[in-house]
């Protein structure tokens, strides 16, 4: 089972370090869009930079994450059928996202305490958050698209299904990130904090035991 | 049939817009305490029209069930 | 024909719901004023959408476990009924909100949670219809309803304690408390929410049967 991940995981990374499609494109998009928002808005006020933060993570979790099933093709399916575990394929697909997404949501900071100022007080709590908001977002959309690469559609149809369900995602982080900002007191913040903590768990459950299912013909 | 659905809809909207508009246009001339229709008699108006919503719901998707069998029929 | 006795029971219980909701008393209450008697007809769609959608993602459960088809179109039909009903109730809200709480659109969690709920399964409609074949939609569809109703449960009961509620019962909204308030209240609640949610049950039993009959004629031809 471990090897079976590690060799699906290293073959991921492999397709992506000799096509390297995803990671730069990826990359670009974000230098793009916190460029534009830079020039619209110059630098933001703590609020608005919380919610533009949070909002570019939602599209670079769609533009990056729908990459990992939506690129393979309909045979090499069938190949990687018959040489593993559909759990064992779902735990690489899920190990890569959120790897993937991770690195984005960190470069995605960076730019903006770059271009956009930093109205943040506490960065490590900041950047934990990030890195706990890509997570989320990225397990939630590798099985989005594992649904809509099954259903032979585009991404758009993956955002169309994912975005109800990642919305109060966004706000919990949203709500939960104020706390770094300034002096605003946030009632509740452990307990919402376990919450997404649970969300996440419920989620992963979820994909294991779902896939399976979208995985046979 | 496609065209009773479409009169069936017009329908209902015309008389959803009907309940709509006239309290609007009887809040144009009214007296400060805003006595509209759907503010008299203790409100009672509100049920009316959240009941009328209701049904006209549930005929709509009737109407739409039975566009579905007719079709169904003619196979 | 004879009826069962549960679609009896829906036509007793919704008569009952109209005319002992509209006649029996109620407490006056100020800004609510007799729209409180809107907890028997609007309170009831939101009950019924969960249910409706709970049968469906009992059905999807059934679908995947067995791969029987009938269980596919059963789940459809609530889930798509599911929908009628949240429509309705995202409607009937808004027009009682328009005259107790001054206007349409508040962001009350309740409304947010329907609103999330109504676009969760539009998705789901656009998923469904976007596939060809029967075998594979039915399972991607049975998928995808145990994935979002098992997450919509949850955020739904979260989703209170990040925005404040109009609604009674949370957020410390003192307008009227209905569901601990009146026994009277209770007697025609309650038989309300069953009522209707079997008339919904009734009205997504139609729907699977024609949905059947469909899907037979077309495996016919």
């Amino acid at each position: 089972m471990y090897a079976t991940v590690l060799a699906l995981l290293k073959k991921d990374l492999l397709i992506e370090w000799r096509k390297k499609h995803t990671f730069f494109g990826v990359m670009l998009y974000v230098a793009a869009t916190v460029f534009v928002i830079n020039l619209m808005n110059g630098q933001a006020e703590s609020s608005m930079w919380n919610v533009l933060f949070w909002i570019t993570q939602l599209f670079v979790a769609i533009n990056s994450v729908a990459k990992s099933f939506l690129q393979e093709s309909e045979e090499r399916f069938r190949y990687y059928y018959t040489i593993t575990s559909p759990q064992a394929f779902i735990i690489a697909k899920l190990i890569y996202s959120v790897a993937l997404q991770c690195i984005m949501s960190l470069l995605t900071l960076l730019l903006f305490h770059l271009l956009l100022g930093s109205p943040l007080e506490n960065n490590l709590l900041f950047t934990a958050l990030a890195a706990l908001g890509g997570t989320s977002l990225s397990i939630v959309f590798t099985f989005l698209s594992a649904i809509a690469a099954k259903a032979q559609q585009n991404a758009s149809l993956m955002a169309i299904l994912g975005f109800p369900i990642v919305a109060p995602i966004l706000l919990i982080l949203s709500r939960l990130a104020l706390k770094t900002m300034n002096t605003v007191v946030v009632n509740g913040w452990w307990g919402l904090f376990m919450v997404l903590i649970l969300l996440n768990i419920l989620i992963i459950g979820l994909s294991l035991i779902l896939f399976p299912f979208l995985w046979k013909e | 049939m496609n065209n009773l659905k479409k009169r069936s809809f017009s329908l209902v909207f015309t008389i959803l817009s009907i309940f709509l508009i006239v309290p609007a246009c009887w809040a144009q001339n009214s007296t400060p305490e805003m006595a509209t229709l759907f503010r008299s008699n203790g409100k009672i108006y509100v049920v009316v029209l959240v009941l009328a919503t209701i049904f006209a719901g549930l005929f709509i998707f009737l109407i739409y069930l039975d566009k579905k069998i007719k079709n169904l029929e003619n196979k | 024909m004879r009826l069962r006795w549960w679609k009896l029971l829906s036509i007793v219980l919704v008569f009952y719901t109209l005319y002992f909701g509209l006649m029996g008393e109620v407490p006056s209450k100020d800004i609510l004023n007799e729209t409180i008697r809107n907890l028997y007809y609007h309170v009831p769609m939101w009950f019924c959408m969960i249910l409706l959608f709970t049968y469906a993602f009992v059905y999807a459960i059934r679908y995947l476990s067995s791969n029987n088809i009938q269980y596919d179109l059963k789940s459809a039909a609530f889930n798509k009924v599911g929908i009628v009903f949240s429509v309705l109730g995202m409607i009937t809200g808004m027009e009682w909100a328009t005259y107790t709480w001054g206007e349409p659109w508040s962001n009350d969690p309740k409304q947010l949670g329907t609103a999330l709920c109504m676009l969760i399964y539009f998705a789901y409609l656009v998923l469904r219809n976007g596939i060809k074949d029967d075998e594979k939609r039915a399972k991607i569809s049975a998928v995808y309803t145990i994935f979002a109703f098992s997450l919509m449960i949850p955020l739904i009961f979260v989703l209170p304690r990040m925005v404040d509620s109009l609604h009674p019962g949370n957020g410390g909204n003192p307008g009227f408390n209905a569901y601990d308030l009146d026994n009277r209240m209770r007697m025609i609640f309650y038989p309300a929410v069953i009522g209707w949610f079997l008339l919904g049950k009734w009205i997504s039993e139609l729907k699977y049967r024609t949905d059947l009959i469909d899907y037979k004629k077309l495996y016919h031809e």
